[in-house]
């Protein structure tokens, strides 16, 4: 059994040579490894360090040991054996001059590579968030990361950290920061006393309060690292995106944020990120990713929808939908089972429903070869196929959107030059995990995915580098986290308010 | 959730006109605001339907057909009937619906709504404003206010569009003593951004508690954002909806009878900064 790669990236860092074709970085489990696009060769492996972060406990012998015995939830949560092997990385990123890459792991730790000219990777620093991010990106200046969790909080962190920020007491010293870690490390009083308060509600919850034999809150201590909050969704968070247009000559960014509550939100960049300049409002299910088509005014969004929306998100304006989602499976589902083509390993049951997880911008060629388009990819979850239609056609009234089958589930999409490497859940030996092609647009109208032979061949030498699957139930959170974003309905409530 | 079915019973053989009883309404003190709830709302406030709210000011346009025809070539849905009037102020967490109903004949001509997370609290409010606009017919009072059962920290821009309300009434919230907890205020530095774009500049924001501790969390969350200032003290005096937040509010009458102390703290809306 082999762990598929869950996240692709390309770097080419400026320091490589002119026409090197860049360095495709690739996280399999806890491993993030480089190999040349030159030469096929892996260039570098680096692996997750269990101890890092504030997750200390390594095995179980150890964990009766630690914490005291007040606090048994928490006990048994560090003692949790998925905790004890190494995190996993759940976000990777490519700083915009290619010097950088970010990996996020799910030990909540934002870590900072050097990218150097031979395609090696130096881990320049760790820095552990307050809750488990579930989005990062650098911005252009290529010197701030930001960051979003799914409680809704998105961070500005520096790319680099500075000595000194960690001497510095100040975690939180600019005016756009929130206060709650603030008053988290002061120690706690209760906050009004049995004579200020008079109604039976507040005093039920007063009293409940002077109970508790701690009163020193549990809330953990400040971030010990230059960070602002920069905004907030009381909703979960799912995808974070930065966008930039010209205004008067001069650039305006933004970062546009999407939730479990169907929101599209639109802010101003910092410092101004306390701004929100609108929604964009259509979606009745979950908004799982976000993309920007750069050097437009465009947004492509899905999620729990059997639609996608092209939005010219400056006007917060749904100009298309693509509604054929469920229509095209339906036809390619038929198809397959017409034409009963040998073991798929997927089963063919109809599409219920759809979670899209990922939606990129590629490269296509023209017809004529050369030109230069692009096109938009989206893959949904579990579902062995891409939808895409070239860029300069979304908005036209039949919007020639195709779909690809492929043998596996799609997990993440990259490109180089012209060629768009895809990342498949392969779990066997019978094929290489990630795939190279070219799109070319047809005279049709429509877009044809052909094997990039040559990167191919460079391919293989990933597929040498052992990686066993160690948890299968962690692999499938790890790569399937989009329909579990979907509302249950009624359930819910009865439980919240029984709760309550 | 409905409530028992005695409660609902009993609530059900009310007569056109009366007044509801509290008593048949109450519901669990608190609610999740982070869950999902079974919550209606409307995709976007566009399609917002609020004629049924507030009837008296649906527009009463000649030729809605023809209207209503153009309008279904490039959308879908039905498009709601036009109001004369959109909502300008706000009670969020409106609980029973003092300030509403305090607020109404002093405002006669602004369009008013609570926001209120317990559904048979909700409909109490609902009920209330139908009895009392049946009872004051005549004068035609209790026509502009109405009460949505909505989760205000989740999705007041479902309802309200861009720079649209001139008031917003945090009176008395939940305080939410536990630090654990402080993430479910109703304010906080990331729900005052939604506020700040829910209202229109120079609008303003009404707060009021009988906890000290949370009074001070708003004015440091208000304060420390930059969509908003402090209103002076002589002109928060001067407002007559500050005396009305005070008097008639339930929590407020309650606070009263204890001869508790009520803090009261007031914030503008500023203009948005231009852009750097
Ligand atoms: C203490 S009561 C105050 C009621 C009223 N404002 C008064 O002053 O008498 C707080 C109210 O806020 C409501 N509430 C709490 N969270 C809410 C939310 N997220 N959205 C809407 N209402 C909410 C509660 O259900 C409760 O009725």
């Amino acid at each position: 059994m082999n762990h598929p790669f869950q996240l692709v990236e390309i770097a080419k860092p400026p320091a490589a040579q002119r026409d090197h074709p860049g360095y495709l970085l690739a996280a399999c489990g806890s491993k993030l490894l480089s190999t040349c696009l030159a030469t096929g060769n892996v260039v570098s492996e680096w692996t997750a360090d269990v101890g890092s972060g504030q997750v200390a406990v390594s095995n179980d012998t150890e964990s009766t040991h630690v914490g005291g015995s007040e606090r048994p939830a928490k006990k048994q949560k560090t003692g949790n054996a998925s905790l004890a092997t190494a995190p996993n990385v759940i976000k990777l990123a490519i700083s915009p001059n290619h010097q950088h890459a970010v990996a996020v792991t799910d030990d909540k730790c934002v870590r900072v590579f050097e990218i150097h000219a031979e395609g090696k990777l130096l881990e320049l620093s760790q820095r552990t968030m307050p809750k488990r991010p579930c989005a990062v990106q650098v911005l252009p200046d290529n010197a701030t990361i930001i960051c979003g969790d799914k409680f809704g909080d998105v961070y500005s962190l520096p790319l680099l950290l500075e000595l000194k920020a960690i001497e510095d007491d100040s975690p939180m010293g600019s005016t756009e920061s929130h206060p709650p870690q603030q008053e988290a490390s002061t120690p706690f009083k209760p906050s009004a006393s049995m004579q200020t308060v008079h109604t039976k509600r507040n005093r039920k919850a007063l009293e409940a309060q002077l109970k508790q034999k701690n009163l020193t809150p549990k809330s953990k201590a400040p971030l010990q690292f230059d960070h602002k909050v920069l905004l907030g969704h009381v909703s979960m968070l799912t995808d974070v995106a930065y966008a930039s247009r010209e205004v008067d000559g001069k650039q305006r960014g933004y970062i546009i944020t999407a939730d479990r509550d169907e929101h599209i939100r639109i802010s101003r960049a910092p410092p101004q990120s306390h701004v929100i300049e609108g929604y964009c409002l259509g979606h009745r299910e979950f908004v799982s990713k976000v993309c920007v088509i750069p050097g437009t005014d465009l947004l492509v969004s899905g999620g729990g929808d059997d639609w996608l929306g092209i939005w010219q998100w400056p006007a917060f304006k749904l100009l298309a939908r693509f509604d054929q989602m469920r229509a095209l499976l339906h036809d390619l589902i038929a198809k397959t089972n017409g034409s009963n083509v040998e073991d798929q390993g997927n089963d063919k049951e109809p599409i219920e429903q759809i979670a899209v997880s990922g939606i990129w911008i590629v490269p296509a060629t023209g017809q004529d070869g050369t030109s230069k388009e692009h096109a938009v990819i989206v893959a949904c979850e579990k579902v062995p196929a891409l939808f895409y239609c070239p860029v300069s056609k979304l908005l036209e009234q039949d919007a020639p959107w195709n779909l690809r089958q492929f043998r596996y589930p799609i997990l993440d999409i990259t490109s180089v030059g012209t060629t768009t490497l895809v990342s498949l859940d392969v779990r066997g030996e019978e094929q290489q995990r990630i795939v190279a092609y070219r799109l070319k647009m047809q005279s049709s109208g429509g877009t044809d995915f052909q094997c990039d032979e040559e990167t191919n061949a460079k391919l293989m030498g990933l597929d040498c580098v052992p990686s066993d699957i160690v948890d299968a139930k962690g692999l499938e959170d790890l790569l399937y986290g989009a329909a579990s974003l979907r509302k249950r309905g009624h359930q819910d409530e009865d439980v919240a308010e029984e709760a309550g | 959730m409905p409530g028992p079915p005695k409660k609902r019973q009993k609530r059900d053989e009310k007569q056109d006109g009366d007044m509801p009883q509290k008593k048949y309404y109450r519901q669990r003190a608190h609610a999740n605001p982070f869950s999902d709830h079974d919550l209606t709302y409307p995709e976007s406030p566009d399609v917002m339907d609020w004629s049924q709210h507030y009837p008296a000011f649906v527009e009463q346009s000649g030729n809605t057909s023809i209207d209503k025809d153009r309008k279904s070539e490039d959308q879908n849905d039905a498009s709601p009937p036009k109001m004369s009037k959109q909502i300008e102020i706000a009670d969020i967490g409106c609980g029973f619906g003092g300030l509403l109903f305090a607020l109404a004949p002093k405002l006669p001509d602004t369009l008013i709504l609570g926001l209120e997370i317990r559904t048979s609290v909700t409909e109490f409010v609902q009920e209330k404003a139908k009895a009392l606009r049946s009872q004051n017919a005549a004068a035609g009072l209790y026509n502009n206010i109405s009460c949505i059962r909505a989760n205000a920290m989740k999705f007041l821009p479902n309802f309200f569009h861009k720079a649209q309300l001139s008031k917003i009434f945090l009176c008395f919230p939940d305080p939410h003593f536990k630090a654990r907890k402080h993430k479910q205020r109703i304010v906080s530095t990331s729900l005052n951004s939604e506020y700040a774009f829910v209202m229109k500049p120079g609008g303003k924001v009404y707060t009021i508690t009988d906890v000290e501790d949370l009074h001070l969390w708003m004015v440091e969350h208000f304060e420390a954002h930059s969509s908003f200032e402090r209103v002076n003290d002589d002109e928060v005096e001067g407002d007559v909806c500050v005396e009305v937040m005070k008097t008639e509010t339930e929590e407020g009458k309650k606070v009263e009878r204890n001869d508790g102390t009520k803090y009261v703290a007031v914030f503008r809306r500023l203009k948005d900064p231009p852009w750097p």
